[in-house]
């Protein structure tokens, strides 16, 4: 249950090597174990360089795509799981939990206690999730919260330290780096008795709670007869509780009016401390139907110094807050498209914003565009490939508007635009883009007073509620879709 | 070399770090580790550098210090610049320990005869206890991180030499029990709790007391190896290994506590749970871990322990966590999950697998935690990926793949799919409502649709041939699959030829079900559309793996339009390539054309002479044999298809040598003719085909000998007697050097070197042409007084056996007899090639013997008569 090595690699698409390495660790002790455990299937961990190449290689992530390659592109060769073996030198080095977010590729080799041919199963080995914990980690303290180089670098730079605590000896102690970064400089603190490990230090100060719900809302709309349109509402639940006292108790409920939305598929956070069957087994595999347990959906808790996602649900809403259609037909160079998008009546009409964006794929750039919208205004992308409608923060009183146009294209050029495995000829879509703040589609809210705090002071608890959109998808009616579905709402 | 600035520093790691190998193998190399242990003590260096060398240390101790001693020395080291430090507070305290510590277990040297083991142990747990170890370690206000760093420091080397801590398990309670670090302490627990129980259980020993609180004095007593030493033979896995291993392999079933001992292990194990919820999550989850495999099999420790953390535990989306439930699950089965928690436990799972709030890479885990889960009652078979039976078709519908699915996830998809085709397949209902093989084939179709793109990126069609190469693995048995697939995937080499190298691979790895009708519509693609002149390369890729004995007139027809257009040297290797393939098959008629026509007409003189060689091998080789003789070698597997062909080539085309199936032996004599012939009989042991058998005779005695030529023989069938002529150059008895040359069944090439064949004397006997009818003693008399003066006279007496003289001669002389009188009187006259003679008058036999009177034109020949006749004699 260890780790034998982890890397950081920046990938950089055309650069010579394809890549730097930016940060690299290995345990020794646990390299002498995974000889002993691993006999004669042994393999050494390589030097950075040959790792990289390797791992690269087998990600895809080098300008070779050329020529079909066995070791990589056969048929046979298929990766269900973010675990490969790398071909290095002759031999195989297996498992290498690996997997890329924001051009960065996290990397390890947890260690296999036992011999490595033939593979056993990754639900064996303790060191896969550990590995992908130690990498989530790393991948949350790198881009939480801020995104610049500059920071970025400083945070890397801080990695070796931090995993100096969070994982001294190839055993991941703590996968919240933040915490390690800030038990470093809690170090003078004395520490009470029964400290928890992820809560280093205490706060003092005012005593207050901020909880706050966000909704995505996903969805697929197809227009179609024999295709069912799709929607799913995903609401995160983030608090910051600062409390006095080593293990304050929280208790927040959650609640919903009366034609709200059941949460489902609820995952709470470590820190909950017991749950209700009935949110256990509250899932979107079931049908739903009036016996879905409706709330309040109490979880208690201690929280820990930091802010956190209490718990993350979804929700089966009986109609996407917008329902439109897209219909779009190519003649030669030209595109004729027609656009009706509906807000639904029990919706809040006030956006912070609303958007539809409607991108034209493997085609050249937009040179001429004649439209008649209702509604907002229409304007096309500086890189000439997208008609952005600016729908603005209410719709009209009539609840519906349209856009109807044709869209001229200059001719292709091979190089600038990416290609799009999805938009293939008529095969479009538009994607919606809002935002409602204190709004939940589920209706769910925390109610001020339900919330129940046990430590010393009264704390001010403030709630915030937000709806945005996240893929929500509306595919040209006139050819074909891919189908998604969430949950039971199928077919 | 004198101290370095904090720029060297940085400047030696950065290339110590950028490869490793390369640096210790320069000049530098040599002095890093010591050079560094040295500088930690520098006071110019700051501390953060002293850091960074610690760190390295911390990485590439084997590098550093190689063997055991220098690890011990280096060990020694640390702990002196340790013990050094002034009390302020330092941020070199918990590096040094962890260096130390790595040092140590790296090298080989912990151990009661090291002597830094033996500071260093004492000194970790005195750290760990939070004993006032005096002012050198530092402030009051680092004692906790130190407490902390000790514990882990004790759980490294127990992990590396379990069963170090095995004395000490009473004191690790008591100090969890009381003020301690619960993280550290629980762990370190745990671990040597694990360890213990295993060694103790390997031993047959029981507990014995050693869980019993106790607040030993720690320093100052000896360390107790003698547990580690039992571990140390046996490095124990932390986890269990899976599927559930049987219960005697992880050795704790024979370990029987007594009741007291059972109640203590019951309560350490309930005070870690009760006090899991403060570690951190991947804490609590390698606590479970370790708990499950320390109780796991143990009598009397029912797993409900566990019991009371799992709900707490289901509920999150945690990847260690749900991990360490599966490896609860699978220690424990029904004994702590019953059906219904089975059941809740699947859908948690299903649920994660798919959860928008969860990475990727967590849902892939899931999906694979699905398909391995740890079944209760499983049906299939252990180690094969399957859904289980609690997981059915309503529960799957979430995790169908689609084409916006990134490859993997939509691969792990697509394998439950074909899993839940399968089970469709076996039930009666089907569902009237859902089809998931109409599902799975518009995906199929969707997938080729996007692989079809021209330009578009090779991941897309990797993706498309490895989900087709998935289904048919899954669903060979389903032609209501199959058909569609393979009319697909014509198509889709339709429209993109370019996709063949895939086509290549898929039928190289699909079995005959996909394979033998893929083969058949792709061959009717490429020859009745062959389409533009950039997919020509493409097609006789395919066609070189498909090419069969079938509709050939339709295959050479296309490569005889082909051929024109095969005008560099890659197109030209491509189409010879399918001469190649359909040469194996056995096309004979109409390809000998093709082949002549492409020795004669293609550009490249390469080129030219494969054909010729195809055209040469066609032309002499048998169908088996040419089969064999390109057909892939059976050696390893070689790097390239060229090598491949050339090893092929080798195995079957150069002859090699192997032990003679065949005996040869020397027939019956048959004294006729105008030269001396040897009949040769043969017996063979298994079937031998196109024999070849040569002869040759030392110096120049003979003239060279012909070979003879069999074209087959067949064990216990007879055979006539092969004739072999011989050219004596003198008379004289030789042997005859003999190899076989000849073909197997299998149609390979084998020489053998035969037992050697003895020609004797008298198998060179020629009678003289029939002398003129009557005067036959005249003419013998004549022969007779011929031989001298050039020749030589002598005389012998021949004993006679029973039967006389008439007997010997009939036996031995009847042919060359030219004047008979019976039966005491005989004249013989024997023709010896080239041309010499031997005349031998037995007269006035007597009982015993017969008085011979032999003359000869060749004196050289007397010596032979002489040692022939007395031969003679010898054998009657």
């Amino acid at each position: 249950m260890a780790q034998r090595a982890v890397w950081l690699i920046s990938h950089e698409p055309g650069a010579p090597l394809g890549g730097t390495v930016r940060f690299s660790r290995r345990y020794p002790t646990v390299e002498k174990r995974a000889k002993v455990f691993n006999g004669a299937s042994y393999m050494p961990i390589p030097e950075d360089g040959p790792f990289m190449k390797a791992l690269l290689f087998e990600l895809r992530l080098l300008d070779d795509d050329k020529d079909f390659i066995e070791s990589r592109d056969s048929c046979s060769h298929i990766n269900k799981t973010s675990v490969y073996g790398l071909l290095i030198g002759g031999g195989e080095l297996w498992p290498v939990v690996a997997f890329l977010k924001n051009n960065m590729i996290y990397a390890c080799v947890p260690l296999v206690e036992q011999t490595l041919s033939p593979h056993p199963p990754l639900i064996s080995i303790s060191g896969i999730s550990q590995g992908f914990e130690l990498l989530f980690g790393i991948q949350d303290f790198l881009y939480l919260g801020q995104k610049n180089d500059t920071e970025i670098n400083t945070k890397l730079n801080q990695l070796p330290d931090l995993l100096l605590q969070a994982c001294p000896f190839g055993t991941l102690l703590d996968a919240n780096l933040q915490n390690s970064l800030d038990s470093i400089n809690f170090a003078s603190v004395t520490h009470p008795q029964k400290q928890p490990a992820w809560k280093v230090g205490t706060y003092k100060g005012k005593p207050q709670v901020s909880i706050s719900i966000t909704e995505k809302v996903k969805s697929m709309q197809y227009d179609k007869q024999d295709i069912a349109d799709t929607w799913q509402v995903v609401g995160a639940v983030t608090c910051k509780c600062d409390l006095e006292g080593i293990m304050p108790n929280v208790t927040i409920s959650l609640s919903l009016p009366t034609n709200g939305s059941p949460l489902q598929d609820i995952l709470v956070h470590p820190c909950v401390t017991s749950l209700d069957s009935a949110i256990l087994t509250s899932s979107s595999i079931d049908a739903m139907d009036d016996s879905a347990f409706s709330g309040p959906y109490k979880f208690p808790f201690t929280p820990p110094l930091e802010s956190f996602n209490l718990c993350y649900y979804t929700s089966q809403v009986p109609v996407p807050p917008i329902l439109g259609f897209y219909q779009m037909k190519e003649e030669e160079i030209k595109v004729k498209i027609t656009v009706n998008l509906k807000l639904h009546e029990s919706v809040k009409n006030n956006f912070e914003f609303c958007e539809a964006h409607i991108p034209f794929y493997n085609r050249g750039p937009i040179t001429h565009v004649e439209s008649k919208v209702s509604f907002g205004q229409l304007e096309v992308s500086r890189e000439k490939s997208l008609l952005i409608w600016i729908i603005g923060q209410k719709f009209p009183k009539s609840m519906e508007i349209s856009l109807s146009g044709t869209v001229t294209f200059g001719a292709k050029s091979h190089e600038k635009q990416p290609f799009d495995e999805i938009c293939i000829g008529a095969t479009a879509y538009l994607k919606l883009h809002f935002k409602i703040l204190d709004y939940t589609l589920t209706g769910c809210y925390a109610d001020q007073h339900s919330v129940q705090v046990f430590a010393s002071g009264k704390p001010k608890i403030s709630t915030y509620r937000k709806l945005i959109s996240s893929d929500y998808y509306i595919w040209n009616s006139k050819a074909p879709a891919p189908v998604v579905t969430y949950g039971s709402l199928l077919l | 070399m004198g101290p370095r600035s904090r720029e060297t520093w940085a400047q030696r790691l950065g290339a110590f770090r950028a490869s490793p190998s390369a640096f210790m193998a320069g000049p530098e190399g040599e002095d890093l580790g010591c050079d560094l242990l040295s500088e930690l003590r520098s006071e110019k260096l700051s501390e953060q550098t002293k850091v960074s060398l610690l760190a390295l240390s911390l990485e590439y101790p084997a590098q550093l210090w190689p063997d055991t001693a220098a690890a011990e020395a280096a060990a020694t080291s640390l702990l002196d610049t340790l013990v050094l430090l002034p009390p302020r507070p330092s941020a070199l305290r918990r590096p040094l320990l962890l260096a130390a510590t790595t040092a140590l277990a790296t090298g080989d040297a912990l151990g009661p005869t090291s002597a830094a083991s033996l500071r260093l142990l004492p000194l970790l747990l005195g750290l760990a206890c939070g004993s006032d170890l005096g002012r050198g370690f530092g402030p009051a206000s680092e004692q906790r991180s130190l407490q902390a760093t000790a514990c882990e420091c004790l759980r490294e080397l127990e992990s590396c030499k379990p069963g170090l801590l095995g004395g000490r398990l009473g004191l690790l309670r008591g100090l969890l029990g009381q003020e301690g670090p619960v993280q550290p302490l629980s762990l370190l627990l745990a671990l040597a709790l694990r360890n213990a129980l295993v060694i103790q259980a390997r031993a047959r020993a029981g507990l014995q007391g050693l869980l019993m609180a106790g607040d030993a004095p720690t320093v100052g007593i000896p360390w107790n190896w003698a547990l580690a030493e039992e571990g140390a033979a046996h490095l124990q896995p932390q986890a269990p290994s899976w599927p559930a291993t049987e219960v005697q392999e992880c050795g704790l079933a024979v370990l029987e506590p007594s009741p007291e001992e059972a109640r203590e292990l019951r309560a350490a194990v309930a005070q870690l749970l009760d006090t899991s919820y403060l570690l951190t999550p991947v804490a609590q989850a390698q606590l479970l871990w370790l708990l499950g495999w320390a109780l796991r099999g143990l009598r009397g420790q029912p797993p409900v322990l566990f019991k009371p953390q799992l709900v707490r535990l289901l509920g999150t989306g945690q990847l260690t966590l749900l991990h360490a439930i599966l490896a609860l699950k699978a220690a424990f089965g029904e004994a702590l999950f019953t059906a219904q928690d089975e059941a809740l436990l699947l859908r948690r799972l299903t649920l994660a697998a798919q959860h928008p709030a969860l990475p990727l890479s967590a849902h892939l885990f899931y999906l694979h935690c699905l398909l391995s889960f740890p079944e209760n009652w499983p049906l299939g078979p252990t180690g094969e990926e399957a859904a289980p039976l609690l997981l059915g078709p309503r529960l799957c519908r979430g995790l169908l793949p689609s084409l916006l699915h990134d490859p993997m996830a939509l691969l792990a998809r697509l394998h439950l799919l074909c899993l839940l085709c399968v089970d469709d397949e076996e039930k009666e209902e089907k569902a009237q409502d859902w089809s998931p093989q109409h599902y799975l084939e518009e995906l199929l179709a969707g997938l080729r649709q996007r692989a079809a793109l021209d330009g578009g990126p090779r991941a897309l069609a990797t993706l498309c041939f490895q989900a087709s190469y998935l289904v048919v693995r899954c669903l060979a048995m389903q032609p209501a699959v199959l058909t569609p697939l393979t009319r697909g995937l014509a198509q889709l080499y339709q429209s993109r030829p370019a996709l063949a190298p895939h086509f290549v691979d898929l039928l190289d790895r699909v079995g005959p079900e996909l394979g033998e009708p893929l083969r058949v519509v792709l061959r009717q693609e490429v020859v009745a559309r062959p389409g533009k002149d950039e997919a020509l390369c493409w097609h006789l890729q395919i066609l070189a793996k498909v090419a069969d004995g079938n509709a050939q007139s339709a295959t050479l027809g296309f490569l005889r339009a082909a051929a024109a257009r095969c005008t560099d040297w890659d197109l030209q290797q491509a189409l010879l390539q399918v001469c190649r393939a359909l040469l194996r098959a056995g096309v004979g008629k109409g390809l000998a054309d093709l082949l002549q026509a492409l020795a004669r007409q293609l550009e490249d003189p390469d080129g030219r002479d494969r054909a010729r060689l195809y055209y040469i091998l066609l032309a002499h080789l048998a169908g088996p044999k040419l089969g064999v003789a390109l057909g892939p070698s059976l050696a390893a597997p070689a790097a390239s298809s060229l090598v491949a062909e050339n090893q092929g080539f080798a195995a079957a085309l150069m002859v090699q040598e192997a032990p003679a199936p065949i005996q040869l032996s020397v027939g019956p004599r048959r004294a006729e003719g105008p030269v001396p012939v040897l009949q040769l009989q043969v017996e063979v042991l298994e079937p031998v085909y196109s024999l070849e058998l040569r002869f040759r005779v030392e110096g120049q005695l003979y003239a060279p000998l012909g070979a003879i030529h069999v074209p087959c023989l067949y064990p216990g069938r007879p055979c006539r007697p092969l004739l072999l002529p011989l050219q004596p150059r003198r008379p004289a008895p030789t042997h005859l050097d003999v190899r076989a040359l000849y073909t197997t069944p299998s149609g390979l090439t084998r020489h053998a070197h035969l037992p050697p064949l003895l020609v004797t004397f008298a198998d060179l006997f020629l009678p003289f042409p029939q002398s003129p009818e009557g005067d036959k003693q005249g003419f013998f008399e004549e022969l007779w007084d011929s031989c001298l003066p050039k020749g030589a006279e002598s005389s012998l007496w021949c004993p006679l056996g029973p039967r006389g003289l008439e007997a010997l001669v009939s036996h031995h002389l009847e042919p060359f007899v030219v004047v008979a009188e019976p039966p005491t009187s005989y004249h013989v006259a024997i023709h010896l090639p080239p041309n010499s003679r031997l005349l031998l008058r037995l007269e006035a036999a007597q009982v015993d013997g017969v008085p011979v009177a032999l003359r000869t034109d060749d004196w050289a020949v007397l010596p032979l008569a002489g040692d022939y006749l007395r031969g003679l004699s010898a054998t009657v």
